[in-house]
């Protein structure tokens, strides 16, 4: 299908019951299929943290229709553009019935390595012999060798694999299986994964294909076109309805985690008639701690999420809905970095990223505007070994306040905007593998911004160490805070608390990696909370008294930020 | 007379069917559901039916009255007790957002703001040591002050007590004992199963209820008894089964989903008797549209259930039938967005101001009107002519809601817009079969669609042509099919431990153990409650490979040893998920044992009421789309036709309160129970 047929004769082949119906239909493969993956999936960063994603793409490699769930950071066609580079690597004449294709390359992809784009062609009609596009699996491969976090550059961080046939012609390549198998840690693990990305695509071809020939290829085509063509309508509109402006917000991260210098987050958003551009000129270069990505990987995922939160947030994500969106990224900056940029933590700024577009953004519509989230990923992680040798390992993760907005109160604790459906791991689960004890989980007293509408809470949680183990921990966004909207304040950023049985002072930290812990020692996480909106002052007396008496303020706050007096 | 009676209060009507053992005489009424006092609608059911309450003696009752309270927010001035340090466990919940692009995403608040929730200085460990003894002068100082807040109901939930109740019980005895007139329930008599949040979240919905559900059951039996009823007032279950009136009193939880149950336990025994293995149960109301599976005459039953949906709304721990629910009901409207695109639902007119044919001031066009546009309803013969439809109106609203503003004029423009409607509907409530089905790993062409409800009926046939299923049965009474269901339901008792190891030889033996004194609970818990002698069981083990977070459930019963459990829990993942791992090692998560005590029931050849009516001759033309457009379509009144009688589609069978749709090519039969069996033709 070409994206430059003529629209109207789309429009006019296809009748609106066909349409809705194709539409369902797509749509109901891809949740299917994603239902499917994470019941199978071995490995938690699939069943737990969603990582991963569904989608099928047109036959010259655009989104048409992906699952609803999954991580945000894949709703930008992660799955189209590793499918495009296929289409250039063999073109479309050597992509078969049956075969199956695997990407991760980061000059393609831009993101870590383990990010893993899985696809095969779906040929319809009663000799197979149109292509009508691709089924395309994206799921975070648990591990494929390397160093990061440690990494220099991304050779450092393991296998990649460009546009390989993983199958040919429905029989499996056992030599690639190999070379796979032989570069993970984690072999069983990440060929059970394999097995369910695989039977995923097959499954998902199997039944696209049976879609199109019941309602006949041609009028499949029209009505993929038409679902990309009124996505594209809708976002306009939503863009046209936007006052014209440039429109300006940065923040800043603490460091790359190498050496500690805060990272300029500037962004620029340009509404004219019903185009938006994200320019990402005054974004910080590309840094030598692994948090770089990709052109793709980076700065068109950023600014796709951006976009779908603040105009297309109901909409299915396929790419006629992106279609005005448009981007402004030179070479080399942290989200357009070379190849060779060390990524592992490729993610690390795209809470950031996308909340200061959100701000940009805000400023020219109020009714948009939101208090900045915690916007940081927060990882905390113990490890060490048992007794008897066994190690353990737990990664944990902080959930922060949301910002407030002209709706009113912000909340949460939630995971960042980079995150969906990530649930936290319950505490009696924790307790029973790792040496710890919770003393105390809670919403953190006065850690939301103040405002009309008060940000939402962040958490404190407070560990007992039962045994010796070491502590990583990955917090940021500690020295520039949650901001405030529209006159509301700043929240509090997050931080890890030691207190050592041993004594001394508190060890206050963000980022640690190895850092040692005794029996009987106390670690407090406490994570940051969400920007307020408007001014403390307009608050409703009535709003300041239910926090009061919910504790979710203290006395003090009252009276300093709401002049609240018995 | 000896009537066993089945009382279901719906939104609308309470309905109403007695059985006498005596006579084998059935009867059916209808009442309009009484807010305020639903009592009163039952008496009125009796009344009408002229059964004396003396002459039950079985009344087995459903209730929307728990998950109502819950969505609507109108239970009792409730505390939440906690282990010190994790009060706020409830209002954390999982932290995670299930709609990722909704910037403004909230979940519904807790059930228990934070001022009402306390802490007390208690603590066990994970390895079932007691840190912190329960420290009980801090309880009674909080029982007064809950006392001063004057709350009506207290939930006590401790850490780590899925281990270890004694501090639970402890605390709410305490609690009990100082303050008689609170309702106080607690986590792990409710559930043994560990995850804080859902545990507490449990124990919150549960005492939020328990006042209410209390005050309901006993003024039910207390005006019952004063009409002279002497017989046993049962409970329909979540689970599908009926609890005792002691039991329901101190889980009510176990109502939640009380209402759409029986529906699906009638499917279950219909399908027992017509011998049908695996059935699609699907049920079409006025607003939703739900679907279940019945597999060798078994339900799933799912162990957690979310109050108001996954996206907003909160976990209980309670068993409940595995039930998929669409918004799509025969009051679904249909709109058009700003970029022209048809929606059927979920948005829904319900029953009033209902469909604009109604004539009862709906404004937008709906399923139903659709229907009627396409000649499938009698316009003068609704609910047995009780009602007119307006049929001018719907075509009218249709054409300039929709099909003029898509650029469909005339009559046929409006035609095929009112088909597309119900195609739409029908995309959307195949989903949920799919659902049900394909996602267990089982495919529905190899299923019977059994369609019930008010809309079920009328919709059934296409459903069967969009999952190619060949066989559709309609159960005499569709419209009454809810209340028949619970008066063939037996008792049946939950019960659930996690339980976590590896699958080797020595835990088996351990698991052995753990589902003995589980029976033995369950059966004393039987013989008190329904003074069951005979009781039988099902054990259910939940498992997975190690270092997966995803368990299935696995049906153990009778299996003594590590291989045949393993042989089990292969077969049930590889049917799910299409492959299964011989070398992985499994491990167990948590068991659960369902307990059963049969109930007398009645024989369902005799539920069909006594035929009257005889055959009509009547044709009026009716849409079938791309089975041939406009068809002049015999009309049969259902109560005229027999046992053996058989004929060709296309056919519209009526009876009171639905309408069965036959197509072009299929052939249809009365079968032995009165069913409609529909032998789809040919697509």
């Amino acid at each position: 299908m070409d994206a430059a047929s003529d629209k109207s004769s789309a429009q006019s082949t296809i009748d609106p019951i066909t349409l809705e119906v194709i539409r369902h239909g797509l749509i109901s493969i891809t949740d299917q299929i994603d239902a499917n993956i994470t019941r199978t999936a071995f490995s938690p960063y699939i069943y737990e943290y969603k990582d991963f994603a569904v989608g099928i793409v047109t036959p010259d490699g655009h989104l048409m229709a992906q699952c609803k769930g999954g991580m945000p950071p894949f709703v930008a066609d992660s799955v189209g553009t590793a499918v495009r580079d296929g289409l250039k690597v063999y073109g479309r004449e050597r992509l078969h019935y049956g075969d199956v294709v695997v990407c991760n390359h980061a000059a393609v992809q831009g993101q870590h390595l383990n990010n893993t784009v899985m696809y095969t062609p779906i040929y319809a009609g009663p000799d197979r012999e149109a292509l009508i596009g691709f089924f395309a699996i994206n799921v975070h491969w648990i591990d494929v060798a390397g160093a990061a976090p440690k990494s220099a550059d991304i050779f450092d961080e393991g296998l990649q694999l460009r546009s390989i046939k993983l199958w040919s012609k429905g029989e499996p390549i056992e030599e690639v299986y190999r070379i796979i198998e032989n570069n993970t840690r984690f072999p069983v693990d990440l060929l059970g994964d394999i097995e369910s990305q695989l039977a995923g695509c097959l499954l998902g071809r199997d039944q696209t294909a049976a879609l199109a020939e019941r309602y006949g290829i041609p009028t499949f085509f029209s009505a993929v076109e038409t679902i990309l063509d009124q996505g594209e309508a809708a976002a306009r509109a939503r863009i046209r309805a936007l006052p014209d402006g440039t429109y300006e917000a940065e923040t800043f991260l603490d460091n790359d985690g190498d050496n500690d210098t805060p990272i300029p987050i500037r962004v620029k958003v340009v509404i004219a008639g019903d185009e938006l551009t994200v320019d990402y000129t005054g974004l910080a270069p590309q840094q030598k701690g692994c948090v770089n990505s990709g052109y793709y990987g980076g700065g068109v995922t950023t600014a796709r999420v951006a976009f779908k939160y603040l105009i297309m947030p109901n909409e299915p994500a396929n790419e006629g809905i992106f279609r005005p969106l448009k981007l402004v990224l030179p070479e080399g900056t942290i989200l357009s970095a070379d190849p060779s940029a060390p990524m592992g933590n490729y993610s690390m700024p795209f809470p950031s990223v996308i909340d200061v577009v959100i701000r940009a953004l805000g400023k020219a519509v109020p009714e948009l505007a939101t208090g900045g989230h915690f916007a940081t990923h927060s990882g905390f992680r113990l490890h060490g070994r048992w007794p008897d040798g066994t190690p353990f390992n737990g990664h944990d993760s902080g959930h922060g306040g949301w910002g407030a907005s002209a709706r009113g109160d912000g909340a949460g604790p939630f995971r960042t905007m980079a995150h969906g459906d990530t649930r936290l791991i319950p505490l009696e689960l924790q307790e029973s593998i790792l040496p710890i004890r919770i003393h105390e989980f809670t919403l953190r007293q006065d850690s939301a911004g103040a405002g009309r509408y008060r940000g939402g809470l962040g958490f404190r949680k407070v560990y007992d160490i039962t045994a010796d183990c070491l502590l990583q921990t990955n917090l940021d966004r500690t020295k520039h805070a949650p901001w405030g909207a529209a006159g509301g304040k700043d929240a509090l950023p997050g931080r890890v608390t030691v207190f050592h049985k041993a004594g001394g002072d508190p060890v206050i930290m963000c980022k640690a990696k190895g850092y040692r812990l005794a029996a009987g020692d106390r670690v407090v996480l406490e994570t940051g909370g969400g920007g307020g909106y408007g001014p403390p002052r307009e608050r409703a007396r009535t709003a300041v008294t239910r926090d009061l008496a919910r504790g979710y303020i203290s006395r003090e706050a009252a009276a300093r930020d709401y002049g609240f007096k018995d | 007379m000896s009537y066993v009676v089945a009382v279901d209060i719906g939104g609308t009507f309470t309905d109403l069917v007695a059985f006498d053992h005596d006579s084998q005489n059935v009867i059916y009424t209808k009442s309009p559901t009484t807010y305020g006092n639903f009592v009163d609608g039952i008496l009125e059911c009796f009344a009408k039916a002229r059964v004396q309450p003396a002459d039950a003696t079985f009344l087995n009752h459903g209730t929307t009255l728990v998950i109502n309270s819950l969505i609507q927010r109108r239970g009792a001035r409730t505390a939440l007790v906690t282990s010190k340090g994790f009060r706020d466990v409830l209002e954390i919940a999982r932290g995670n957002r299930p709609d990722p692009f909704d910037l403004y995403y909230q979940r519904d608040e807790p059930l228990i703001p934070r001022e009402l929730r306390f802490e007390v200085p208690e603590r066990m460990d994970a390895k079932n040591e007691v840190i912190t003894p329960l420290d009980t002068a801090a309880l009674e100082a909080l029982a007064a002050e809950l006392k001063d807040l004057g709350v009506e109901a207290v939930g006590v939930f401790f850490m780590n007590s899925y281990l270890n109740p004694g501090h639970e019980e402890q605390a709410a005895e305490t609690l009990r004992r100082l303050l008689p007139e609170t309702y106080v329930t607690f986590s792990t008599e409710l559930t043994r199963e560990w995850y804080e949040y859902e545990r507490s979240s449990t124990v919150a919905a549960n005492a939020y209820v328990g006042p209410q559900v209390n005050t309901y059951i006993r003024r039910l039996e207390s005006e019952m008894q004063g009409k002279g009823f002497d017989g046993s007032l049962f409970m329909m279950g979540s689970n599908g089964g009926l609890l005792s009136v002691d039991r329901t009193c101190r889980q009510p939880i176990g109502l939640v989903e009380s209402g759409p149950i029986g529906g699906c336990i009638g499917a279950g025994a219909y399908a027992g008797a017509l011998g049908f293995d695996n059935v699609v149960a699907f049920d079409m109301g006025g607003t939703t549209a739900k679907s279940a599976l019945v597999e060798n005459g078994r339900f799933s039953v799912e162990s957690v259930y979310y109050v108001n949906g996954y996206v907003k709304g909160f976990p209980i721990k309670s068993p409940v039938i595995d039930i998929v629910e669409v918004g799509s009901g025969g009051g679904s409207i249909a709109w058009l967005d700003d970029q022209k695109r048809l929606h059927v639902g979920p948005q829904s007119a319900g029953s009033t101001p209902g469909p604009v044919c109604y004539g009862n001031g709906g404004t937008e066009p709906t399923i139903t009107d659709a229907n009627l546009i396409l000649g499938r309803l009698n316009a003068s013969r609704f609910l047995g002519g009780e009602m007119t439809l307006d049929i001018e109106a719907a075509r009218r609203t249709l054409a300039e809601k929709i099909a003029e503003p898509l650029g469909y004029g005339g009559d046929e423009g409006l035609i095929r817009m009112a088909d597309g409607i119900v195609s739409i509907a029908t995309v959307i409530m195949a989903g949920a079969i799919r659902r049900v089905s394909v996602e267990h790993g089982l495919d529905p062409r190899d299923f019977v669609l059994f369609c019930y409800g008010g809309g079920g009926p009328l919709h059934a046939r296409a459903l069967a042509h969009e999952l190619s299923i060949p066989t559709v049965v309609i159960p005499p009474e569709p419209g009454n099919f809810s209340a028949i269901g619970m008066l063939l339901a037996d008792a049946r008792l939950d019960l659930s431990k996690t339980f976590v190891g590896m699958l080797e030889g020595a835990t088996v033996g351990e698991i052995q153990g753990q589902f003995a004194e589980m029976e033995y609970e369950a059966a004393a818990a039987l013989a008190a409650e329904f003074g069951a002698s005979e009781v039988t069981f099902e054990h259910h083990a939940e498992m997975r490979y190690r270092g997966q977070r995803h368990n299935i459930k696995v049906p153990v019963s009778g299996l003594a040893d590590e291989r045949a459990i393993r042989a089990a829990f292969e077969h049930d993942y590889k049917r799910r998920y299409g492959h299964a791992d011989p070398k992985a090692a499994a491990e167990f998560q948590a068991l659960h044992l369902s307990a059963f005590a049969r109930q007398r029931r009645p024989d369902i050849a005799r539920l069909p009421r006594a035929q009257a009516s005889a055959g009509s001759e009547a044709k009026r033309p009716v849409y079938f789309g791309g089975a041939g457009g406009m068809v002049e379509t015999r009309i049969y009144d259902r109560d005229g036709l027999a046992p053996g009688f058989t004929a060709a589609g296309p056919a519209v069978i009526e009876e009171y309160g639905s309408t069965t749709l036959v197509w072009p090519g299929d052939r249809f039969e009365i079968g032995p129970m009165r069913e409609i069996r529909i032998q789809c033709g040919v697509k």
